[in-house]
């Protein structure tokens, strides 16, 4: 239907349209009919037509044969060329206005804007549209930059409108365009908070539509409606179109295909250039991926404190960058390429040609210009290959495609050609010997002349004579000569041209006398040994797979499951058994299958492996009961004083380093936390440290009661901010107050869902359906305790007042979290909360950390409260050993309960203790085995094991160094043989690395000083 | 020969007083007895460890170290008061080289951060001035063994010169063992700049920077050169405070302590300083390990600030920061370690030392590095640092090793005088252990 009307509206293309002026004169009429002839013409990738023809009638292909174009079409010859169908740029953003901030009827948020559509906006910009056909692209879709929910976008033709002919729109529609993007001045300020803000507008959507068929069935419920919303709306009607992600990087990628899967979405990833960093994940659901060929420029090697700088995970993703495609498509994705990351338009010929070095076939190619965009913008029946019928969108290039010498011709953009380059060199280019005709040839040398492009140069003998006022056209080259070598006139005008093998011209000298010349070519020099960059430093890279994650610590593939036998060690058991010396573990997939004293051990098969712990200790796995380690882009949503919605579980990053550095420290298990600046914070994640697996979702403890933080005090106040706090709360009055609304309307919304869930489907369609609010309902999990409340709380007064709020609403608290008072009120805490997480001894950072004690987790522990030591930082966390052993320095604790501080208690304290934080048969084999008594610094972790699995051992980690060293120095001497030239640098968003690295800091400071 | 009378009524003393929010613990009155600790481990520092060994001060003074069966020489008719240490510990009182301790009470509370003077260049400012010696924190570093320290002011090119303060007495001028430690210098890194978030500067000006940054500082030191050869040949020359503040460090009397992290930064600086005839001192030095030849060649020694730090890189091994001391050592680079410049942690000193001992530091050299070296790094080893006979007597008594958690301190003294080991925290502990106490009805 809509290619119908394409059809008619390109026969009046450029003479008429509906709200055109009349013609001023008589109309010109462009039979639109022509023939590109004798080209070697590539239907399709595979297919190739040799001495064929292509024939064009009102923008469309009217055949392909093979031969010469019957009669009634203008020819164009094409002999020599290779047409391609014209490639399709499935990504340009262009600027949109935002919508009138007068506007009511407007999304609550401005990174909501669902309504606009691209074509409201600048559409392409010239210089982007010349600079896109200049490559050989036609036609392109244009999507609104800006917000997490952008609009729609609608691809078009790349020609250039004028008064009469606007650009020419093949689909408007073609997909739903969001991205994670965040704000600096408000909410969503991470990428969490983008996540929750763009599913519940995908809920409120559905919701929306919902309201409205509910409506329909039964106008009388239009007075209660919900008032019409052009967001909803839109949200309603581009339900049905794929919705395309625009990310910043693999993890993000991942992130919005776990969105796409929730709503049932069909999606397209428009991606960062970095997906072989996570190929294994990203390829698993086949979902195609639009990739720009971003890649990194060579990073800084140029200095000693450059190259301290630099890490292996930079070298190692500005190498493999160009792999990205042939990896890709290599995992059977079907890619689309994309211009539209920063840099890449302008030498986008080169990055293919490394592609292809890298392995990409010229098929692979083509297919990912033309083929693959058509088919992920659905009009594979009008573009993408050159068939009858289809739109008259070609390429016409000198050669092979992107083949060093091969330049792009002429483009045709729905009929109309577009000239990008013309022939430069129509046999002038060389060195020419004047034969015949010189002015006083017979006494004197006549000169030699040297054509290359615009630039002549003229030697008589060895001297160089002075040529200028170069005019340099298709087929002749005019200039003037002027030195004493040429004589007695000394300056002559001349004129050339080519006549058969040979150059012809005019001379004319400064008296008026002209004379013809005639000049023979001589053999061009030899060609000079290519001198540019050594062979290595361009050599492609290896093609081999990518440890995991990519960096110095990551592994081909995650570690199995071991069986085996540690015998020898003492145990600290962390359950009723304490301490065991002389003890042995087994352990079999993934499980402690015995864990006791040596001489229990039931029989083992001899080829188990059995390691001798003699004089060694052995641990269950430290868990970290309050971490940020590895929450990408922001871990606090501090945009709003509520946050419920947000999720860390959605932006687990299992690339941190930092989870390896915790390894070594014998940590297995992390509970995520949301930061503090709220007094409903986000929703907790609790992690096994598996670092090295493909997907963050495997890191995930599945079955792990759910969490939330919360958040009292001076942080919630945001009292130690700089300058006026405009935000509710301001005070710990008002911290209470509102924690006391929320659970109200929590309260509320869980009746109101209960009561409509308790009616009969037939009752539901009397009734507006029920919108879904993502923070309530968190909040209605706190109150049905299957959502644990993990407490920031420093004072007396305001641990009090949650524990009463608690008694309130009935529900008990998971733990207080820092709870640096705590000791002065245990049995409030011992009676209300799970639990209590504390540090062993920091304090005095702040005024509620003033009356902070070391013995605090002592007096917890002796008031009947379940005590755990956390770290809060990415250094204390691989220190909670000893952390735990303070206990014993600050409380008399006995040593075996002290270690319960790291292992057995936060593990009830995450709901979790019946699958590890003990030494347990049957229980997941987490262990740490340590040189001395654990709770020591003489104590080294010498190897950590989750689920059974190897992830860090002395052995190993001695292995991974001695890898690094070599890798770096490979690459750095790679890098070093670019030679100078831009280097990216840290934060460079135009640089293919950066752009796609996170760069928010860490949540605390290296030396872990700082803003808790 | 015991006097036994003066001895409970010195012992009492410690009992006396309550504490809260500052150190309100009366000092004990000066020393009027020699103290003779007997049937000791004497860990010198200075020299090997005696065991049985005795130690006995007067006047705040170590009098003798004396190996087992040796009989301390003490004056006549003095009535000392002698412990019969039963085979506990005794240690030199360990130094926190570099921290804050006493300018700070609460980091995010301006009114009570004492750090940082206005301005680029301050060298007048020195610590010694402005440590409280009633703040909170100071009995917290000295319950655990911590008995003196290098207190530093920070922020800006030369924040000004660092103090040596021992951690008891009545007033700061009691504390300080050394006003002018020496000045400090934040040597500039050469600094990466941020193209994306810094977009109007040119990506060149980092490099320019430090290169300008470095000039001012060098050009103080020329200035207060010049100034102090006129003022000593012509007295009526007025006087320049910040350049006075440089006189000590331009004769070579005391150090200047460079803080510098990276390598090209280590380098740089110590080439500066050298070349300059100064004594410099590296303080941070996490790169020092790469350019060991340069500082043993020179003798330069290094504040290592802190143990307990995250690796550089992410491809750094997990353990940089805790091999770095025994990656010295081997390489015969003078050093101390410190905590990492907080107040509220200088406790946790043998702990950063120890961990540098599980990562195959020596446990001797680790505990001198926390003792004796720190003290000969602040230019203060003629009164603190070691058990030796001259020195001040600034010891702990403890019944085990320091670096090892459970080890409890059980008697400190500082310069002779008897330390009160309570703290605000343990009085905080006491008083609402009392509360769950009553509630239990025991």
């Amino acid at each position: 239907m809509r290619f119908e009307a394409f059809l008619v509206l390109t026969f009046f293309l450029g003479q008429n349209s509906a709200q055109g002026p009349p013609v001023n004169g008589p109309r010109a009429v462009d039979p639109g009919w022509f023939a590109l002839q004798n080209a070697r013409v590539v239907l399709k990738p595979g297919t190739v037509l040799e001495a064929a023809s292509i024939l064009v009638r009102n923008g469309l292909i009217l055949d392909v044969l093979v031969g010469a174009a019957p009669n009634g079409a203008f020819v164009i010859d094409c002999t020599g060329m290779t047409i391609y169908a014209g490639f399709v740029e499935p990504f340009c953003p262009t600027d949109v206005p935002a919508l009138d901030p007068a506007t009511s009827d407007k999304h609550w948020s401005p990174m909501v804007q669902p309504q606009r559509s691209a074509l409201d906006g600048a559409m392409v910009p010239l210089a982007d549209r010349t600079a896109l056909r200049n490559l050989g692209f036609t036609a392109a879709a244009i999507a609104a930059s800006g917000g997490i929910l952008k609009g729609t976008a609608s691809l078009v033709q790349l020609d250039e409108p004028s008064d009469s002919a606007p650009t020419r729109i093949i689909r408007k529609g073609t997909y739903q365009l969001a991205s994670l993007q965040t704000r600096s001045d408000g909410y969503p300020d991470s990428e969490m908070g983008a996540i929750a803000l763009l599913r519940q507008t995908l809920l409120d959507g559905l919701w929306y539509e919902r309201c409205q068929l509910a409506v329909a069935a039964n106008p009388a419920l239009s007075i209660t409606a919900p008032q019409p919303s052009a967001a909803l709306m839109a949200m309603v009607s581009q339900r049905q179109l794929p919705l395309w992600f625009d990310v910043q990087d693999e993890l993000q990628a991942l992130r919005a295909l776990r969105i796409a899967a929730e709503f049932e979405r069909s999606a397209v990833i428009v991606g960062s250039g970095m997906e072989f960093r996570r190929l294994a994940a990203l390829a698993k659901g086949k979902t195609p991926i639009v990739v720009p060929l971003f890649v990194p420029e060579p990073p800084d090697v140029s200095t000693a404190a450059a190259i301290e700088r630099v890490s292996l995970r930079q070298l190692q993703s500005w190498e493999q960058a160009c792999s990205n495609s042939k990896r890709l498509l290599d995992a059977g994705v079907l890619i689309a390429w994309t211009t539209a990351r920063p840099l890449v338009r302008k030498d986008f010929g080169k990055r293919v040609r490394e592609a292809m070095a890298c392995g990409l076939t010229a098929d692979q190619v083509l297919a990912a210009l033309t083929t693959a965009p058509a088919q992920l913008l659905g009009v594979q029946d009008m573009l993408g290959t050159i068939e009858k019928g289809k739109l008259a969108n070609l390429t016409v290039m000198t050669g092979e495609l992107f083949a060093e010498k091969t330049e792009v011709r002429d483009v045709y953009v729905g009929g109309i050609r577009h000239k990008v380059s013309d022939k430069k060199d129509a046999g002038l280019d060389g060195t020419w010997s004047w034969t015949d005709g010189w002015p006083g040839q017979a006494s004197i040398t006549a000169p030699v002349l040297t054509i290359l492009g615009n630039k002549i140069t003229t030697k008589v003998g060895e001297e160089e004579c002075k040529s200028s006022g170069v005019v340099r056209e298709p087929t002749t080259v005019e200039c003037r000569l002027e030195g004493k070598a040429l004589g007695v006139d000394q300056v002559y005008w001349l004129r050339a041209y080519r006549e058969g093998d040979a150059l012809a011209g005019t001379c004319i000298a400064p008296d008026g006398r002209s004379f013809a010349l005639r000049a023979i070519r001589l053999p061009p020099p030899p060609a000079k040994p290519d001198e540019a960059t050594p062979k290595d430093a361009t050599k492609p890279p290896s093609q081999d797979p990518l440890p995991t994650p990519l960096g110095g610590y990551g592994t081909l593939s995650y570690p199995a499951a071991m069986e085996f036998v540690i015998q020898g060690a003492t145990l600290w058991t962390s359950d009723d058994r304490g301490i065991i010396s002389n003890g042995a573990v087994h352990v079999r997939d993934g499980r402690i299958l015995f864990a006791g004293a040596s001489k229990d051990l039931p029989k083992v098969s001899p080829d188990v492996l059995v390691i001798d712990a003699t004089g060694k200790h052995v641990t269950p796995g430290i868990i970290d009961c309050h971490s940020h380690t590895g929450i990408s882009r922001g871990v606090n949503e501090s945009g709003q004083a509520v946050t419920a919605e947000v999720r860390v579980q959605d932006v687990i990053d299992p690339d941190d380093v930092n989870w390896y550095r915790q390894l070594a420290g014998g940590v297995t298990l992390v509970n995520q936390l949301h930061g503090s600046a709220n007094a409903i914070g986000g929703q907790s994640s609790v992690v096994k440290v598996r670092y090295g697996v493909a997907h963050p979702d495997e890191m995930r403890m599945q079955d792990a009661p759910q969490g939330i933080k919360w958040a009292l005090g001076e942080n919630p106040r945001r009292a130690n901010n700089n300058g006026q706090n405009q935000r509710y709360p301001n005070t710990r009055m008002g911290v209470a107050a509102l924690l006391r609304d929320r659970l109200a309307a929590a309260t509320t919304y869980r009746e109101e869902h209960a009561a409509y869930e308790r009616l009969k489907s037939s009752a539901r369609t009397a009734l507006l359906p029920l919108r879904t609010d993502l923070e309530l309902q968190a909040l209605t999990e706190v109150l049905a305790d299957t959502r644990r409340i993990h407490c920031h709380s420093y004072r007396q007064d305001e641990i009090f007042m949650l524990c009463a709020l608690a008694k309130e609403y009935g529900f008990k608290i998971g733990t207080f979290q820092h709870v640096l008072e705590g000791y002065k009120v245990a049995d409030a805490i011992a009676a209300s909360a799970l639990g209590a997480s504390a540090f062993s001894d920091w304090w005095g950072y702040k005024p509620e950390a003033y009356d902070a004690i070391p013995e605090n987790g002592a007096i917890m522990h002796d008031a009947g409260v379940l005590v755990s030591f956390n770290s809060d930082s990415n250094e204390h966390a691989r220190r909670l050993n000893t952390e735990a052993g303070k206990a014993v320095k600050y409380g008399k604790v006995a040593p075996a309960e002290a270690l319960c501080f790291v292992t057995r208690n936060p593990a009830l304290q995450l709901g979790i203790f019946s699958r590890t934080g003990s030494l347990t048969s049957g229980k997941d084999a987490d262990l740490a085995l340590w040189s001395d008594d654990p709770l020591s610094y003489a104590a080294r972790c010498e190897a950590t094991w989750v689920d059974g699995r190897l992830l860090f051992s002395l052995a190993a980690d001695a292995a991974a160094r001695a890898g690094i060293a070599s890798e770096r120095q490979r690459l750095i001497g790679k890098a070093l043989a670019l030679g100078k030239g831009h280097t990216a640098r840290e934060g460079d968003k135009k640089d293919a690395y950066w752009a796609a690295e996170d760069l928010t800091l860490d949540y605390c400071c290296s030396s872990c000083e700082g803003g808790r | 020969m015991f006097a036994t009378q003066a001895r409970i009524a010195w012992l009492l003393l410690a009992s006396t007083g309550y504490l809260f929010a500052q150190d309100l613990v009366p000092k004990s009155s000066p020393q009027a007895n020699p103290v003779v600790l007997t049937n000791a481990v004497l860990h010198t520092m200075s020299g090997s460890v005696l065991v049985g060994g005795t130690l006995w001060f007067l006047d705040g003074v170590i009098r003798g170290v004396l190996a087992e069966g040796l009989k301390p020489d003490l004056p006549p008719r003095s009535e000392p008061i002698v412990i019969d240490l039963k085979g506990k510990h005794v240690f030199p009182g360990m130094i926190s080289a570099h921290t804050t301790l006493g300018l700070v009470e609460i980091s995010s509370v301006r009114q009570t951060v004492d750090t940082d003077e206005l301005g680029e260049m301050s060298p007048e400012a020195f610590a010694a001035v402005a440590v409280n010696p009633d703040s909170a924190a100071i009995p917290v570093a000295r319950s655990n063994g911590i008995l003196a320290a290098g207190v530093f002011p920070i922020g800006g090119l030369m924040p000004g010169r660092a103090s040596v303060m021992q951690l008891d007495g009545w007033t700061n001028k009691d504390l300080t063992v050394k006003a002018n430690a020496g000045p400090i210098i934040a040597w500039p890194q050469q600094i990466v700049i941020d193209v994306s978030r810094w977009p109007l500067l040119r990506p060149d000006t980092g490099a320019e920077n430090t290169k300008k940054a470095r000039k001012s500082i060098d050009d103080a030191f020329t200035a207060a050169q010049a100034w102090l050869e006129a003022h000593t040949a012509d007295p009526k020359v007025p006087l320049d405070i910040r350049h006075e503040a440089l006189v000590q460090a331009l004769r070579g009397e005391v150090p200047v302590f460079l803080l510098a992290e990276d390598l090209e930064q280590i380098e740089s600086a110590v080439l500066w300083a050298t070349g300059r005839k100064l004594r410099p001192v590296i303080v941070g030095g996490r790169a020092a390990g790469q350019c060991a030849s340069l500082l043993r060649d020179r003798h330069v020694p290094v504040i290592i600030d802190g143990i307990h730090r995250l690796p550089q890189r992410d491809d750094s091994a997990y353990d940089e920061s805790f091999t770095l001391p025994k990656r010295l050592f081997d390489q015969g680079v003078m050093f101390c370690i410190a905590t990492g410049m907080d107040f509220s942690t200088d406790r946790n000193l043998p702990y950063h030392a120890a961990t540098a001992a599980a990562f195959g530091l020596d446990r001797e050299v680790a505990m001198l590095a926390v003792t004796l070296r720190a003290a000969e790094i602040l230019s203060v080893s003629d009164r603190l640092g070691s058990l030796s006979v001259g020195k001040d007597a600034t010891l702990f008594v403890a019944d085990g090793h320091p670096f090892d958690l459970p080890t409890v301190i059980e008697l400190a003294f500082v310069r002779g005088q008897k330390v009160d080991l309570r703290n605000k925290q343990t009085e905080l502990a006491q008083k609402y252990r009392e509360r769950y106490r009553q509630m239990s009805g025991r």
